[in-house]
C-alpha cells in the first residue's frame, strides 16, 4: 500500500499533476477530441450535412478523431529529399512542448483542496506571455525546413501575423495587469471575485481575444495554413504523426490561450464551488472554445494584408485604449 | 506563353510557382505564376490537363451520336450544349421544332442556368474559405436536379434535345413541383444567401474592389457571359439573336457596373432571379401542340407512335442512326450560362460531320486570368478565380 501512496503523491503533486493530467495532456487531449467532434458537427448541422458518424455511430462518430490520430500514428512519415530533416522532424515536436509550457504558470484554480498550478511566480502573466510566443518561431521554422515554396510562404504569412497580433495581445493583457495591479495571475484572478475584468475594460477583452483568434488561425485569420492557395501552408510537406502534431498545435494553442482569457478576463474559477473550482474554469474554457471553433462556419477568411491592417489599426489602437482606461481607473480610484 | 516563363530571368526577388494541377484550388488546370513579396507579377494559365478531343471525336460519331458527346464539355450546363449543337443541326436539315418543344427547351435550360450559377458561387464561397457557402449552394441544386429529373429522367446529361424536338413531353403533376422547388430557391437565395456570404463583411472585404475588369477591357479581350455583363456591357445573346422561346418570354438582362468581384458575383444572383421569372412564365403560358416535327413523328413505329400519344414519351426514332443532313456550313450560337457558347458545323452530307468546332464560354474567359491576376495579391487568386466561375473542361473540351 505504501507504493500506491506514493504513487497518488507523485501523481497529485501539483508540478506532476498539472503538466500531465488537469489541465495538462490528457485533458489537452480530452478536449480537442471532443472540441474537433462538436466543431464538426455544429459545422455540419449548420452546413445541413450529418457530419463525422462512422466511428462509434452511437455517439454520433465522437470518437473520429481518435480514429484518425491512430490512423495517423501507423502512418509512414515522409521527409522530402530536398528537406532539413532533422530540423524538419525536430520542429513539431518542439512546437508541441513550446506550446504546453505557458500551462506551468497559468493557474486553474484548485481541485480536492489541491491548489492547481505548477509554478507560482509573482511575475507569472508575463512568464505565460514570453513562453506563448515560442510556438509562431517554430511554425516558421517548419516551412522553412521543408523546402517548399508553398510552405515558405506560409511561414512568411505566420511572421507577418505574429507581429500584427502580439502587440495587442501583450499590450490589453499589459492593461489587466495595470488595472489590478498584479503581474501575478493568481492575483488577477481573486480580484475579480466581485466584478469581472472584462465588464470593466472591454476593450482589452475584445482585442486580446481577436488576437488570439488571429494567432491560433481560426476564421476569419485562418491565413497561415489558408488551403485555397497555399494547399496548408507551414504544414504542407507533413504526413503521418508529424502532421497529425502540427494540426494539433493551433488547437493546444487555442486552449492554453483560451485558459489564461478566462482567468484574466472571466472571473477564472469565479464564482466557486466548494473544492471544485477548476469546474467552474473549464465550463467558461469550453463555452469560450466552443464560439472560437464556430467562426469557421459563418466566416470566410480576410486577405493577410487585411488581417495586418485590422492588427495595426483597429486591435493595437482599441489595445492603447484599453491601457489608457485602465490607467483612467486607477487613478480615479486611487 | 511559356516560352517567355520558362526562361531564365535574373530577378533574385521572383519566385516561380507552379500551382496545380494537384493542388486544392487549382480545378483541373496549371496555373504559372512569379510571385514578387505577396504580387503575382505575372500570371499565366495552362490549360489542357482535361482535354478530351470533343472537337476530334465528334468527326468519328454519327450526328445523333454528338449529342451526348458535346454535353460532357460542361456537366453543370448540360441542357445549354446540347442546345447549341441542336439548332445548328436544325439549321442543317432546314427544320423548325414545334412551339411546345421551343418552351421545353427553354425550361430546361433555364433550370440548368440556375443550377449552374449555384456550382459557381459554392466555387466562390469555398474559395475564399467559407466552407458553409460551399456547401449550401451545392445542395440547394437537389430540388432543381429533381424536377430536371422529372422532365427528362436524368439527373445531369439529359440528351433531351433532339433534332425536330424534344424526347418527352411533362409528367403530371409537374407544375405544382416546379414551382415548389422555385419558391424554395427564390427563399434561399434572398435571404439566406446573403445573410451568410453576400452581406458578410468578410466576403464583402475580399470580393469588393478586387479583379477589377474595366468596360473598354472586357470589350476588348471578348469577355463573354456573367463576367461582361458584370463590366456594364449589356449582351445578351438570348436577347441579341434570340432562340427557342426566349423571343416570347420576358427578362431582363442582368448587369452590374462595378466590374469586379463581387458584382461578377451579383450578376449571377440576378439571373437566378430572371431565370425563375422565366421558368414561372413557361409553366403559365406552356402552348400545347406535339412535341416534335411533323416529319420525324412519321418515322416510328406504330406501336412506338402509340405510346408517345400516350405516356408523350417519343424517344429517339431508329432512323436518326442514318442521319444525312444535307451538304452546308451553319454556325449556331446560344447564351450558355458561363456565356455565349458557339457550334460552327461544316458538312458534307455524310453520315458523320466534315468539322464541328466548339467555342466554349470558359474557352474564351480564361484570359482573365492573365488579366486580373497579373498584378494582384496571391490571396487574391482563389477570390478571382472563384468569381469568373470558370470551369477547366468546358474550356479544355
Amino acid at each position: 500500500m505504501e507504493i500506491v501512496d506514493l504513487i497518488l503523491n507523485i501523481l497529485l503533486h501539483p508540478s506532476i499533476f498539472v503538466p500531465l493530467i488537469f489541465p495538462g495532456f490528457i485533458t489537452i487531449l480530452i478536449i480537442i477530441i471532443l472540441l474537433i467532434w462538436a466543431e464538426r458537427k455544429v459545422a455540419a448541422k449548420i452546413q445541413m450535412r450529418i457530419g463525422p458518424l462512422y466511428v462509434t455511430r452511437r455517439f454520433g462518430g465522437i470518437l473520429q478523431l481518435l480514429a484518425d490520430l491512430l490512423r495517423y500514428m501507423f502512418a509512414e512519415v515522409i521527409t522530402s529529399k530536398d528537406s532539413d530533416k532533422f530540423i524538419f522532424i525536430a520542429s513539431p515536436i518542439v512546437a508541441l512542448t513550446a506550446t504546453l509550457l505557458p500551462l506551468a504558470v497559468i493557474p486553474a484554480g484548485s481541485l480536492l483542496g489541491i491548489e492547481l498550478i505548477a509554478l507560482r511566480t509573482n511575475i507569472s502573466l508575463l512568464a505565460a506571455l514570453a513562453l506563448s510566443s515560442l510556438t509562431p518561431i517554430f511554425i516558421i521554422i517548419m516551412g522553412w525546413a521543408s523546402n517548399n515554396k508553398f510552405a515558405l510562404m506560409g511561414s512568411l504569412r505566420e511572421g507577418h501575423l505574429m507581429i500584427s497580433y502580439e502587440v495587442p495581445l501583450y499590450l490589453s493583457a499589459l492593461s489587466v495587469a495595470i488595472l489590478h495591479g498584479s503581474l501575478d495571475i493568481v492575483d488577477i484572478v481573486n480580484n475579480q471575485q466581485r466584478v469581472w475584468t472584462v465588464l470593466i475594460n472591454p476593450f482589452a477583452a475584445f482585442s486580446f481575444f481577436i488576437s488570439v483568434i488571429m494567432s491560433t488561425s481560426r476564421f476569419p485569420f485562418e491565413i497561415t495554413e489558408s488551403d485555397s492557395e497555399l494547399v496548408a501552408g507551414p504544414y504542407t510537406e507533413y504526413s503521418s504523426i508529424l502532421y497529425g502534431l502540427v494540426m494539433g498545435v493551433p488547437y493546444m494553442r487555442l486552449y492554453v490561450f483560451t485558459l489564461l482569457f478566462v482567468d484574466l478576463f472571466l472571473g477564472g474559477w469565479y464564482p466557486l464551488i466548494d473544492g471544485f473550482s477548476s469546474i467552474t474554469l473549464i465550463i467558461k474554457v469550453l463555452i469560450i472554445l466552443l464560439f472560437s471553433v464556430f467562426l469557421r462556419s459563418v466566416y470566410p477568411r480576410y486577405r493577410l494584408d487585411q488581417a495586418i491592417r485590422i492588427g495595426w489599426h483597429i486591435l493595437f489602437t482599441l489595445s492603447l485604449i484599453s491601457i489608457t482606461l485602465s490607467l483612467l481607473i486607477i487613478g480615479w480610484v486611487m | 506563353m511559356k516560352t517567355s516563363l520558362s526562361k531564365q530571368q535574373d530577378n533574385r526577388k521572383e519566385i516561380e510557382l507552379f500551382i496545380g494541377p494537384q493542388h486544392p484550388a487549382s480545378g483541373h488546370m496549371r496555373f504559372i505564376g512569379r510571385v514578387d513579396g505577396d504580387i503575382f507579377t505575372n500570371f499565366i494559365p495552362d490549360p489542357g490537363w482535361v482535354h478530351r478531343g470533343i472537337e476530334k471525336i465528334a468527326e468519328n460519331r454519327k450526328w445523333i451520336q454528338i449529342i451526348p458527346l458535346v454535353e460532357r464539355a460542361a456537366i453543370l450546363d448540360a441542357a445549354n450544349m446540347n442546345i447549341g449543337y441542336v439548332i445548328a443541326l436544325e439549321k442543317l436539315l432546314d427544320i423548325e421544332p414545334p412551339p411546345r418543344a421551343q418552351y421545353l427547351r427553354t425550361l430546361l435550360c433555364e433550370i440548368n442556368r440556375i443550377t449552374s450559377h449555384l456550382y459557381g458561387f459554392g466555387i466562390a464561397g469555398i474559395m475564399i474559405g467559407s466552407s458553409t457557402f460551399y456547401m449550401w449552394p451545392f445542395a440547394d441544386r437537389e430540388p432543381l436536379i429533381d424536377i430536371a429529373q422529372l422532365i427528362t429522367g436524368a439527373r445531369l446529361t439529359y440528351s433531351y434535345m433532339i433534332p425536330g424536338g424534344v424526347r418527352r413531353d411533362l409528367p403530371q403533376g409537374f407544375k405544382e413541383k416546379a414551382l415548389k422547388a422555385l419558391k424554395y430557391i427564390e427563399r434561399r437565395l434572398n435571404n439566406d444567401y446573403f445573410r451568410i456570404f453576400f452581406d458578410n463583411p468578410v466576403t464583402k472585404a475580399r470580393y469588393q474592389e478586387v479583379g477589377v475588369l474595366k468596360r473598354d477591357d472586357a470589350i476588348r479581350l471578348g469577355i463573354v457571359g456573367p463576367n461582361l455583363r458584370a463590366s456594364n456591357v449589356k449582351y445578351d445573346v438570348r436577347k441579341v439573336e434570340p432562340y427557342a422561346a426566349y423571343p416570347e418570354l420576358e427578362f431582363d438582362i442582368a448587369y452590374e457596373k462595378e466590374g469586379d468581384c463581387y458584382a461578377r458575383l451579383l450578376v449571377r444572383v440576378e439571373e437566378i432571379r430572371q431565370s425563375i421569372k422565366i421558368i414561372r412564365q413557361i409553366l403559365d403560358a406552356l402552348p400545347q401542340g406535339p412535341i416534335i416535327h411533323k416529319k420525324y413523328e412519321k418515322l416510328v413505329s406504330l406501336r412506338k407512335l402509340e405510346e408517345y400519344q400516350k405516356t408523350g414519351i417519343f424517344g429517339l426514332p431508329a432512323i436518326f442512326t442514318v442521319l444525312r443532313p444535307p451538304a452546308g456550313e451553319v454556325i449556331s450560337r446560344v447564351e450558355a450560362a458561363r456565356g455565349e457558347l458557339i457550334f460552327h458545323i461544316i458538312s458534307t452530307g455524310e453520315l458523320r460531320p466534315y468539322r464541328l468546332r466548339m467555342v466554349t464560354p470558359s474557352f474564351r474567359n480564361i484570359v482573365l486570368f492573365r488579366e486580373l491576376i497579373s498584378g494582384a495579391r496571391v490571396m487574391d487568386f482563389p477570390a478571382i478565380y472563384g468569381s469568373i466561375d470558370y470551369f477547366p473542361p468546358e474550356s479544355d473540351r
